[in-house]
């Protein structure tokens, strides 16, 4: 496959907290740098590396990246007390989870900030989609507002929340599309933890067997 | 990171181009044999030791086997297709100048031989057998397929597969002769 993942380094501008545990980062953007909204770049500070999804789109001035604190995320902690103007590197852009335009309707689905690669597409023009976010709480629906307007349908899902937002649903994502979705063919767009890609799978391979799925595994 | 997903604990996995196929899927097979050939290709390479240029020219072959997987892994009518690096006359031309390379200083073949000897010749008749089985794979997909850039590829790959069941075949002899080994001939 073509890729032209090269390394970078870039000077961290900004830091921008979304809810409690999740903010966003604002990188200078290298001139040489281009990327497909969807890909992901491989972030390196103090020995520590991990992927992350890009936010923003390919013609933003800065490229942005939504993290997650995570329990012993070593990179994460880090960057989230990082002073501003230091120096990061990161390799990239990698990964193929890029929008295909197809006659089928496109399904993004998102736990978490498994949002964050939607967003870049959501930003870059793509519209006309159905997105599911998977939430445990409404503080973490970032980019509501955001997707709401290049959606067809965005559907909040809230799994531990008593309190729901307007338009939200009850439950997982698997249960929304087991329960609302219309049976027929889609193109799936599947990108969060591990258990909602295999339970979403699954449900797709049962209920909706004349799909395309495409997966970005969190981790 | 963590490999798993579960996805395909039911029987069925993806193509790179999104579809869900069950894993004994035509499709699934013929690539399922050249990852099993590049494994194979690994084994060999590990047994190498003093030889750099062959251990490059396995690595490179690698590489192509990945890239003819990735054709394959791929619905010809996908717009992915044009994500593909396409497999180039040159890739092919690099296993002929390795065959001619390894041919020349090898004894003259005077009829079959038994494969085996050296383990590195051992290994490389099995990359050959498994090759060839992956040319068998592979064939089939080009039935009923529209001409343009899938079939395009498609033949190439198995003009590469061809050639390269013929560089396994003189690189197991050229490991049997650098090690001092007489390849064994068929006596009926």
């Amino acid at each position: 496959m073509k890729t032209g993942v090269q390394t970078y380094t870039v000077t961290l501008l900004k830091r921008k907290w979304l809810s409690k545990k999740t903010f966003e980062i604002f990188l200078s953007l290298p001139p040489a740098f281009t990327f497909k909204p969807g890909q992901r770049i491989s972030l390196i500070l103090d020995g520590h590396e991990r992927d992350y999804s890009i936010v923003s789109a390919p013609q933003e001035s800065e490229l942005t990246l939504c993290i997650r604190m995570v329990t012993g995320g070593k990179l994460s902690a880090l960057l989230s007390v990082a002073d501003i103007g230091i120096s990061i590197s990161f390799n990239g852009p990698c990964g193929y989870f890029t929008y295909k335009p197809s006659s089928r309707p496109a399904v993004f689905v998102a736990t978490g900030t498994g949002i964050a690669p939607f967003c870049s597409m959501a930003r870059s023009g793509i519209s006309g989609f159905t997105i599911l976010h998977g939430v445990g709480l409404s503080d973490d629906l970032y980019y509501a507002s955001q997707l709401r307007q290049s959606a067809r349908k965005y559907i909040p899902c809230l799994s531990g929340s008593k309190e729901l937002p307007a338009n939200a649903f009850p439950g997982k994502v698997t249960q929304y599309l087991e329960r609302h979705l219309t049976p027929g063919a889609y193109d799936f767009y599947l990108c969060g933890l591990s258990k909602m890609i295999r339970d979403v799978t699954h449900l797709i391979d049962v209920r909706f067997p004349e799909s395309l799925v495409y997966t970005e595994l969190f981790y | 990171m963590k490999i798993y997903t579960g996805t395909g604990d039911r029987g069925k996995t993806s193509l790179f181009s999104g579809e869900r196929l069950f894993k004994n899927n035509a499709r699934i097979d013929a690539y399922g044999d050249i990852d099993e050939l590049n494994s194979i290709l690994g084994a060999l390479t590990a047994h190498f030791s003093d030889e750099k240029a062959l251990i490059e020219e396995m690595r490179q072959i690698q590489s192509d086997l990945m890239q003819l997987s990735a054709w394959l892994a791929t619905t010809p009518d996908s717009a992915l297709i044009e994500s593909l690096a396409e497999i180039s006359t040159e890739q092919i031309a690099f296993l002929e100048k390795a065959i001619d390379r390894l041919q020349k200083g090898l004894p003259v073949l005077k009829g079959f031989i038994l494969p085996g000897g050296h383990i590195t010749a051992a290994w490389a008749h099995v990359a050959r057998t498994v090759c060839r089985r992956s040319e068998r794979k592979v064939l089939p997909l080009l039935n009923n397929l529209p001409e343009g850039k899938a079939a395009e590829q498609y033949r190439k790959s198995l003009v590469y597969l061809n050639r390269l069941s013929d560089y396994l075949f003189v690189l197991a002899r050229h490991c049997n002769h650098i090690h001092g080994i007489s390849d064994k001939l068929w006596k009926r």
